[in-house]
C-alpha cells in the first residue's frame, strides 16, 4: 500500500486536509474466538469520530478496510474497533501488535443523529454491537436515556456485555440459544421491550440498528408499527471511503424514485424510511 | 533547481503529466476537500451516459493481488445533468476538465459531442472501453470498423480535442490505436481496465453480483507498460498511459514508454492525496538526474535489439 506519511510540510504541497494518517497500535484485546478489541492511538480521529462514524484502515492486503468507531477517548486520543474475522484482511487485523504503525483513513461517513433525542434505543447483532457502543457511550456524556438491546448467537458468542452495563444504559442481551435475557434475535428483542415501554415517548425517541440485513430490516418495521424514528447504519463492500468511486451503493428511496446512494459518505447511516430493503 | 512538471497532450497544454482517471475521482468535488487540485493537469470526469444510469447491482469491488475488480456499470447522473451541475465546478479547479463520454451506439456518442463542444471543456475521452455494460463502449471499442465510425462522427460534430480511451481486452492494440489516429482522434489513452472475475468457492458464486468486472491497480502496469511502449512504435498521436500506477516512478516509466502524460487511478482510491505525493516526489526524481523539464523523456525507452 502507498503510504502517505503523516507529513508537516503538507501544506506547502497544497494540502488541505489528509484524511489519511499513521497512527500506532497501543493494544489488542482478544474478545472471544473471533473477535478483537483493537485500540490505536489516534488522537485526530478520537476528537472527530461520531457515533456511527467508521475508518479505512490498511489490512496487509491492496484494499482498505472498513470498521465502525466502537469507542474513543478524547483525553488520551485513542480510538477503539471492534473486529471480527471474516476473511484475510480482518485476519491479518486481529493479528496487530502493539508498537505496529497503520495507515488509517478517517472518521468517515455520516453517523447517527442524535440531535433532539432524549432516549435512544440501539438494537444490535453481529459486529453491529461494536460501533452501537459508541452511540451509548455518547448518550451517557450528552445525557440522553440509553437502552442498548445486543443480540448474539450464544452466551459464548456475546461480547461487550461487561461494556454495555457499565456503560450506565439499561441493557437487554438477546441470544438464538436462550442462554441470556431473553431468547430469540435482537428484534423480537426489541418487540418484547418496545411492548413494556410507556407509550408516551414515541417523540423523542430514536431507534438506532447496526447489524445483519435482515434483522435491520426487522427492527426497521417494528419502528414503523410501533411509530418510532428510526436509523439504520448499511455495510457494503468498500473502496475509497470518501464518494469517489461507486462501489459502496446501497438502494435508497428518493422523491422522484430510487437512487444507488453511496454507503460511505451519504451513510453508513440512514434513515429506515428512505432504505429499499 | 526548477523543474517544469508541464506537458502537452493530445491538444491539451497542462501544468502537469498526471491527470485522474475516469471513475476514481468523480468530479473533483470530494477531492477538492483534501488537496488544491489545480497542481493536477486535470480531471477526467466520471463515465457519462446519454441518459442517467444506476449502475450495476452491488457486490461492485473485489480485492485481488495488487489490484481490485470493480463492476461499477457507469453509474452518472447523465450528460445534462452534468453540465449543468458537476462541469461548473470542475471548471473552477484549475485544472483541464476532460469529459469522458460512454455510449451504446454511434449516436449517443455523436449526441453527447455535440452538447459539449460549445462548452468550455479541453478535451473530449471518448470511452470505447468499458467492459461492465452489455452493449456499446467496449464492444464498439473492440472491433477497428466500429471504432473508427465513432470517432469519425464525433471528429464531424467538434473541434474539441478528442482522446480515444481504448481497451487492452483485445488481440491487437496497436490495431485499434493506428484505427483511432487515422479515424481523426488526438490521442490515444491506454488503458481502460482488463475483464476477470472473482469466485468464493464456498458459495460457487462470483463475488461481483455482475459476475465479471474490470481489473485495476498495480496488477496491470506491466500491460499497460507493454501496449503505451507497441503503440508508440506504430502511431505518431500522443499516447495518454493509465494502469497501476501508484507512485513517482511509474510516472516516469509510462512517460520513458511512450506516454505524455498519465493517469492515476485505482491509487486515488487508496491514498486521496496520492497524487500530491507524486507531485512532490517527481521533483525531487527529476531534480536528482538533472533533468528540468519532464517532457523530453516521452518515448526515450531504447529497446533491445
Ligand atoms: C461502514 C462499515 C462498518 C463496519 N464495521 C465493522 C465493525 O465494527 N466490526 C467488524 O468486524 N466489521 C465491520 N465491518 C465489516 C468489515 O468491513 C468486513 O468484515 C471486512 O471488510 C471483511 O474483510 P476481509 O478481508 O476480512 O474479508 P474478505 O476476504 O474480503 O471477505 C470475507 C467476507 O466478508 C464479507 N465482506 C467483505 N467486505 C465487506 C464489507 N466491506 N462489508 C461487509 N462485509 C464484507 C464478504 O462478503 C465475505 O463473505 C464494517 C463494514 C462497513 C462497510
Ligand atoms: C472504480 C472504478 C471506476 C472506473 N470508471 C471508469 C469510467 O467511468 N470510465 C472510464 O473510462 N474508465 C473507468 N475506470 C478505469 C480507470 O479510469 C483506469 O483506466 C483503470 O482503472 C486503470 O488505471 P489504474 O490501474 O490506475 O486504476 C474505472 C476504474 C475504477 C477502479
Ligand atoms: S467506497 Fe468509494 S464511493 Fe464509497
Amino acid at each position: 500500500m502507498d503510504k502517505i506519511p503523516a507529513d508537516p510540510a503538507g501544506q506547502r504541497h497544497g494540502i488541505k486536509y489528509d484524511p489519511v494518517t499513521t497512527c500506532e497500535v497501543a493494544a489488542l484485546v482478544r474478545l472471544n474466538s473471533d473477535t478483537s478489541q483493537l485500540t490505536l492511538k489516534a488522537p485526530r480521529i478520537a476528537a472527530a469520530a461520531e457515533p456511527g462514524q467508521f475508518v479505512n484502515l490498511e489490512a496487509g492486503h491492496f484494499l482498505r478496510r472498513p470498521i465502525g468507531v466502537m469507542a474513543v477517548d478524547r483525553q488520551q486520543g485513542l480510538v477503539q474497533l471492534g473486529i471480527r474475522v471474516q476473511g484475510r484482511g480482518t485476519e491479518w487485523l486481529s493479528r496487530l501488535r502493539p508498537g505496529t504503525v497503520l495507515s488509517v483513513m478517517g472518521p468517515l461517513g455520516k453517523g447517527f443523529q442524535l440531535e433532539g433525542y432524549r432516549r435512544v434505543i440501539t438494537v444490535g447483532g453481529g459486529t453491529g454491537v461494536f460501533p452501537l457502543y459508541y452511540v451509548q457511550q455518547m448518550c451517557r456524556e450528552q445525557g440522553i436515556d440509553g437502552i442498548a438491546v445486543c443480540g448474539y448467537r450464544s452466551k459464548a458468542d456475546s461480547v461487550l456485555t461487561d461494556h454495555y452495563r457499565a456503560a450506565g444504559c439499561q441493557v437487554l442481551f438477546a441470544s438464538d440459544e436462550g442462554d441470556l435475557d431473553v431468547e430469540g434475535h435482537a428484534a423480537a428483542a426489541l418487540e418484547q421491550l418496545l411492548q413494556s415501554l410507556e407509550m408516551d415517548r414515541q417523540e423523542d425517541t430514536l431507534i438506532a440498528a447496526c447489524g445483519p440485513n435482515i434483522m435491520m430490516q426487522a427492527v426497521a418495521k417494528i419502528a414503523d408499527v410501533y411509530q418510532y424514528d428510526c436509523q439504520v447504519s448499511l455495510e457494503e463492500r468498500m473502496a475509497c471511503g470518501v464518494g469517489v468511486c461507486l462501489v459502496c451503493v446501497c438502494k435508497t428511496k428518493t422523491k422522484t424514485g430510487e437512487a444507488n446512494s453511496r454507503c460511505c459518505v451519504d451513510g453508513p447511516v440512514f434513515p429506515a424510511k428512505e432504505v429499499v430493503w | 533547481m526548477k523543474i517544469d512538471l508541464s506537458v502537452e497532450a493530445g491538444g491539451v497544454r497542462m501544468a502537469s503529466p498526471l491527470l485522474m482517471a475516469s471513475g476514481t475521482f468523480g468530479f473533483g468535488r470530494e477531492m477538492d476537500a483534501f488537496y488544491d487540485l489545480s497542481i493536477l493537469g486535470g480531471i477526467c470526469s466520471k463515465g457519462l451516459t446519454v441518459a442517467p444510469r444506476l449502475g450495476n447491482d452491488p457486490p461492485r469491488a473485489a480485492e485481488t493481488a495488487s489490484g481490485m475488480l470493480n463492476s461499477v456499470g457507469l453509474q452518472n447522473p447523465g450528460i445534462d445533468a452534468f453540465l449543468e451541475h458537476e462541469l461548473p465546478f470542475m471548471r473552477q479547479t484549475g485544472c483541464k476538465t476532460i469529459v469522458n463520454i460512454a455510449g451504446y451506439s454511434v449516436e449517443d456518442y455523436v449526441a453527447m459531442a455535440e452538447k459539449l463542444t460549445d462548452e468550455a471543456i479541453d478535451a473530449i475521452e471518448l470511452n470505447l472501453s468499458c467492459p461492465n455494460v452489455r452493449t456499446g463502449c467496449m464492444l464498439i471499442g473492440s472491433d477497428p470498423l466500429q471504432l473508427t465510425e465513432v470517432i469519425q462522427a464525433v471528429r464531424a460534430v467538434t473541434d474539441k480535442p478528442i482522446w480515444a480511451k481504448l481497451t487492452p481486452n483485445v488481440t491487437s492494440i496497436s490495431q485499434m490505436a493506428v484505427a483511432a489516429a487515422d479515424a481523426g482522434a488526438d490521442a490515444v489513452v491506454l488503458i481502460n481496465t482488463l475483464m476477470g472475475m472473482a469466485v468464493d468457492w464456498k458459495t460457487r458464486r462470483p463475488i461481483l453480483k455482475n459476475n465479471t468486472g474490470g481489473l485495476s491497480g498495480p496488477a496491470i502496469k506491466p500491460v499497460a507498460l507493454r501496449m503505451v511502449s507497441e503503440v508508440y512504435q506504430q502511431v505518431d498521436i500522443p499516447i495518454i498511459g493509465v494502469g497501476g500506477i501508484l507512485c513517482a516512478e511509474d510516472v516516469l516509466d509510462f512517460m520513458v514508454a511512450g506516454a505524455s502524460a498519465v493517469q492515476i487511478g485505482t491509487a486515488n482510491l487508496i491514498s486521496p492525496c496520492a497524487a500530491v505525493k507524486i507531485t512532490h516526489d517527481l521533483r525531487q526524481l527529476l531534480g536528482k538526474e538533472n533533468l528540468t523539464r519532464i517532457s523530453t523523456l516521452t518515448g526515450t525507452l531504447q529497446l533491445w535489439s
